[in-house]
């Protein structure tokens, strides 16, 4: 049962994630063609998912939205992972003044008002910016401001196998510090990582839909998860036209998909 | 009263760091504003009806200091006796803001963070203790369709259907805390001890309060600084969105408004907040 | 959230706060309701009929060109905390609006490069004496609430309500001024509603929720359209379309030379007939559908024609005709290859356009505006940014291209739009603050505007204006695209309504309204 549970989510992501790859070929029209005479259409053979205010296919904006959030959430969580992983290691296996500061700006981090960031962010980019370029740049920060959270995992687990004999015995005999970090900390360091960086692929894709809820995500024309959702503001709207909620069903399966996918050991750390 | 001693020098060895962090994020926040983009705009800048002298007078009223250590030296002196200053967008003492808004996010967030935990522990509890695959799946699918959607998507359904937030922001938290009270049950029902205990024909309160929270102690702990933490991000948005009168949509405010005394308070007040939490958390892990 | 209910308590909500009570220093809209519904003021322009009418001034004599006015007080009046108000409360709330150290935008109006003198007479007689004719000088006072003689920080007021309670970012409460002079036919004092609670609520769904479940009487600010077709869905009965309203929304292009724009893309931008090939090229009846639903009229000019009095009724809607404006271009020396429009040196015609983020009327606009002039070849970018950074570009680096934006116009008179129009005004957005104006047709226009500021005949000052109306459109440094409709939301239960498209729209005669 467990297995199958398994592999269905496997496909499923699988199909998702190609959908989100091949785009232009899957999706019936561009994401940001206007079909005048038929804004807020109904759902219907021409557009299955009907038409936005502006007239433009639902479908095909889902499915470009999927391409934003899928494949951006993780890179940015590899973002996120590597600049904590960086920082763990300029401190881990050095002095605890080096591990102390870290760790304050690890809180520092946690602490700051990233909502701020991101309006500035916006107000930065030059005008002429492609909206592609912004939703890497939005994606980007997002994974530089994530850092703090893997961070303190692995500082933690750090501290740990600091104080393990076999690192002790490891450090006695001379070894260098950088040869202790890559061939004795990194590979129980590596699984960790990994649950990391798979744990955080949703939280940044929440993170994004929450930005465009307030206004601070993607940027007109393209679409993304967040944007579509700024729809879902309006109940009355969904009522009429249940189509409205099929970007959260979609980011609700992937997220499944991603938790299923995830050992129970992981989920705990 | 050596052990009173030891605790009480790590308290203070953590009080030194805590100081420096809250300092730090203060100056951080007054930098952010500062250099922001529209730092020296007013919204009369676009209005015609207004005339250039007048136009130029509320500039010199609406001057900021410039200089960012200047700024944040006197800004210190004052908050040292209590005074944060007064919101430029607001005209209200910040120290006044934050009182009124305070007790709004904190019981969003106790509330939240108390029904999330109940939540979050008991589908624990039924998919560890049960031993039944029906209902780990159920608790499975539960906290997994709860951890997809955004908490700002389930907060405005419960707004425009008049239910409490705090409801919604309890749902976006258990699947959160299921996660990890799931591994340290499993763990726990393993253990040797608790094995014995039950073969005694121990009631399972006695067998929680003795084998299990004593035992995972420092994890709980931590797991509540977390998911304290967690509660507070996802304040910003729920209360922007709908319409309570808190912390969080007094940040969205102050940020939007480049109001340089209210984000720095504020931050001040959040770095305490979140470097008090982490701290307890490191502590009882020691 | 509202508390109990009173019995006569009118409950609506407001964008922001209010920045001030202080009825002297209103620069913003918030404050500018409060002021309206709070301040006393010597003459009244009715809003349904565009006509003076007296209010704390008895009546009024203008005499010597429009040079001077007197004012005959009524007997008896008194601010809200039972101090009389005279003749020198009058003078001394006009002086300190003059007075240049107060720097006071209520001051602006009544500014005038020569000597003006104000003499009480009595304690119910004023003059003032203008050295220069002043136009529509009495209408003027209509936006002059008479200050109280302590300020405080709920200062009392002589209007119909004041100030009893403001709690910041949540709410401010007014109570019916008891001692107000204005009764009814049947000598009941009035107002008839005891009191006002204005929730302070940025977000309009909010805003509209409150109201369809009945925590609130109306939504005074403008709807936006979709809002409009849900209240009319949920409750026929209280929404209403008032018709076109002053506001207009619009684009225009960065010509400033000090702007970070390659030179080659500021010869589009000063080129008129870029501009007009652009403005062509506008589908405005789609921004009008679409955009907004159908709740808007295609854009003309600078005043909007509910604007009634000054709007030049010769000037029509600029036809749509992508065909005519690539045939335009192409004169100027553009050519459409492979789909993409090139100037004379082969530049791609690319442009951005920024507008302020969270108006979902004018990101929508932008996406119709980029889709209409990719198809004569055009690459419009859009960016919107927070309002603090769109200020700064289009004022301080002028770091943009072009801008979509809108204006609300508070007073129909010319005179409000007087520093945009203005080769030297801050607002004159294409190019502020010009030493000389840069080209003939805006030195005209200065010189128009100048005359009509200081014309006491009102035709004179029509045929003035009229004339500027016509050079804007000839020129078109602004692209006028749509004139939204005031859409509003009033429950049946609020008697005595007379919606117009003036502001403040709703409550212009609020002393009258009653509650059911």
């Amino acid at each position: 049962m467990k297995r199958a549970i398994h592999t269905a989510a496997v496909v499923f992501l699988s199909l998702v994630v190609l959908c989100a790859l091949f785009a232009p070929a899957v999706a019936p029209h561009s994401y940001d063609r206007q079909f005048r005479e038929s804004p807020n259409a109904a759902s219907s053979r021409e557009f299955p998912m009907g038409t936005d205010d502006l007239g433009r296919d639902r479908l095909s904006r889902l499915v470009y939205a999927t391409r934003v959030s899928i494949l951006l959430a993780p890179a940015a969580a590899l973002v996120s992972v590597l600049v904590a992983l960086v920082m763990c290691a300029l401190s881990g296996a050095r002095s605890p003044v080096a591990d102390a500061a870290i760790g304050g700006f690890t809180t520092l981090s946690l602490s700051l008002p990233w909502i701020f960031l991101f309006i500035i962010l916006r107000a930065l980019l030059p005008l002429n910016t492609r909206p592609g370029t912004s939703i890497l740049l939005t994606f980007g920060l997002m994974g530089i401001a994530g850092w703090a959270w893997p961070a303190r995992i692995f500082r933690a687990t750090i501290r740990q196998m600091l104080e393990s004999g076999w690192l002790l015995a490891a450090r006695a005999s001379g070894i260098p510090p950088a040869r202790i970090l890559l061939v004795h900390v990194w590979p129980h360091l590596r699984d960790i990582a990994i649950a990391q960086f798979r744990v955080l692929i949703p939280t940044y894709i929440l993170s994004e839909a929450s930005l465009g809820l307030l206004g601070l995500g993607v940027a007109e024309p393209l679409p993304s998860w967040g944007n579509l959702l700024t729809e879902l503001q309006h109940p009355g709207r969904v009522q009429e036209n249940p189509w409205l909620l099929a970007p959260l069903v979609l980011l609700m399966l992937v997220m499944i998909a991603l938790e299923t996918l995830q050992p129970v050991r992981e989920v705990a750390s | 009263m050596r052990r009173l001693g030891q605790s009480g020098t790590r308290l203070l060895s953590s009080l030194i760091p805590l100081a420096l962090i809250v300092l730090a994020g203060g100056f951080l926040a007054a930098a952010l504003v500062r250099y922001s983009p529209g730092f020296d705009s007013i919204p009369e800048d676009l209005d015609p009806n207004i005339s250039p002298a007048t136009l130029r007078a509320l500039h010199e009223k609406h001057n900021r200091e410039n200089s960012l250590p200047r700024f944040y030296a006197h800004y210190l002196g004052r908050a040292a006796h209590g005074d944060l200053g007064i919101s430029e967008n607001l005209k209200t003492p910040v120290s006044e803001l934050l009182r009124e808004r305070a007790p709004v996010t904190a019981k969003l967030i106790a509330m939240g963070t108390a029904g999330g935990w109940i939540l979050g522990g008991l589908l624990a509890w039924m998919a560890v203790w049960t031993r039944r695959t029906a209902i780990e799946a159920a608790a499975f699918s539960i906290t997994g369709l709860l951890l997809a959607i955004p908490p700002a998507v389930l907060a405005l359904a419960f707004f425009f259907y008049e239910a409490p937030l705090s409801f919604a922001l309890s749902l976006a938290l258990a699947p959160r805390v299921f996660g990890t009270m799931r591994a340290i049950l499993g763990e726990c029902y393993h253990s040797p001890a608790l094995l014995a205990a039950r073969s005694r024909g121990l009631p399972p309160a006695s067998l929680a309060a003795t084998y299990i929270l004593r035992s995972a102690a420092p994890q709980l702990t931590a797991l509540m600084g977390m998911t304290l933490v967690i509660a507070f991000g996802s304040a910003i948005p729920i209360e922007t969105l709908c319409d309570v009168h808190g912390f969080g949509s007094l940040v969205m405010q102050a940020a939007l408004a480049r109001d340089m005394p209210l984000l720095c308070g504020m931050t001040l007040v959040i770095t305490l907040f979140i470097t008090l939490v982490h701290t307890a958390g490191d502590l009882a892990q020691r | 959230m509202f508390g109990a209910d009173a019995p006569r308590e009118l409950r609506f909500c407001l964008g922001g706060d209010p920045k001030t009570f202080d009825s002297l220093h209103v620069s913003d809209q918030n404050s500018e309701v409060i002021r309206y519904l709070t301040g006393g003021v010597l003459v009244r322009v009715d809003r349904a009929k565009d006509q003076p009418r007296p209010e704390l001034a008895e009546s009024w004599k203008i005499a010597d060109g429009g040079r001077t006015i007197t004012f005959h007080l009524r007997a008896g009046l008194q601010f809200s905390d039972g101090t009389p108000l005279t003749a020198a409360d009058v003078a001394r709330t006009f002086n300190t609006a003059l007075d240049p150290k107060e720097s006071s935008p209520a001051g602006d109006a009544f500014r005038s490069t020569g000597k003006v003198d104000v003499t009480v007479v009595s304690p119910r007689d004023l003059t003032i004496r203008y050295a220069e004719p002043k136009p529509d000088i009495d209408r003027l006072f209509d936006q002059l609430s008479i200050a109280p003689p302590k300020p405080g920080k709920l200062p009392a007021s002589a209007g119909p309500f004041f100030v009893v309670e403001y709690k910041p970012g949540e709410f401010v409460r007014l109570a019916r001024n008891p001692h107000y002079w204005k009764r009814d036919s049947a000598g009941k004092q009035l107002p008839y509603l005891d009191s006002i609670r204005i929730q302070v609520q940025p977000n309009r769904d909010i805003e509209l929720t409150r109201f369809l479940r009945g925590e609130t009487h109306l939504i005074l600010a403008r709807m936006n359209p979709e809002n409009f077709d849900r209240a009319a869905k949920e409750k026929p009965a209280a929404a209403r379309n008032l018709g076109a309203s002053l506001d207009s929304e619009f684009l225009w292009f960065n010509q400033a030379p000090s702007a970070t724009v390659p030179e080659w893309k500021r010869k589009w931008f000063t080129s008129a007939a870029f501009r007009h090939a652009i403005s062509a090229s506008i589908q405005r009846d789609d921004l009008v559908r679409i955009v907004f639903r159908g709740h808007a009229h295609p854009g003309i000019g600078p005043y909007s024609p509910s604007n009634r009095f000054w709007f030049n009724a010769s000037l029509k809607p600029l036809p749509f005709d992508p065909k005519g404006a690539l045939a335009s271009l192409a004169k100027e020396g553009f050519a459409l290859r492979d789909g993409v429009l090139r100037d004379r040196d082969g530049h791609a015609v690319e442009f951005s356009i920024v507008t302020n983020s969270g108006n979902r009327a004018r990101e929508a606009m932008a996406a119709v505006i980029q889709d209409d002039l990719r198809k004569i070849g055009v690459r419009v970018n859009i960016a919107t940014v927070d309002f603090p950074a769109l200020i700064e570009r289009l004022n301080k680096t002028f770091d943009y291209e072009a801008c979509l934006l809108g204006l609300v116009n508070v007073d129909a008179d010319p005179m409000e739009q007087m520093n945009l129009w203005l080769s030297s005004g801050d607002q004159h957005s294409w190019w502020p603050r010009q030493k000389t104006p840069a080209t003939p047709w805006e030195a005209r226009i200065d010189q128009l505007e100048l005359q009509q500021a200081s014309e006491p005949s009102r035709a004179l000052r029509k045929k003035a204006v009229d004339e500027v109306q016509r050079i804007a459109a000839e020129e078109e440094p602004i692209l006028y695209l749509v004139n939204p409709d005031y859409l509003a939301a009033i429950s049946p239960a609020v008697r005595g309504v007379e919606p117009v498209t003036a502001p403040p729209q709703i409550l212009w005669n609020v002393e009258w309204l009653r509650l059911e």
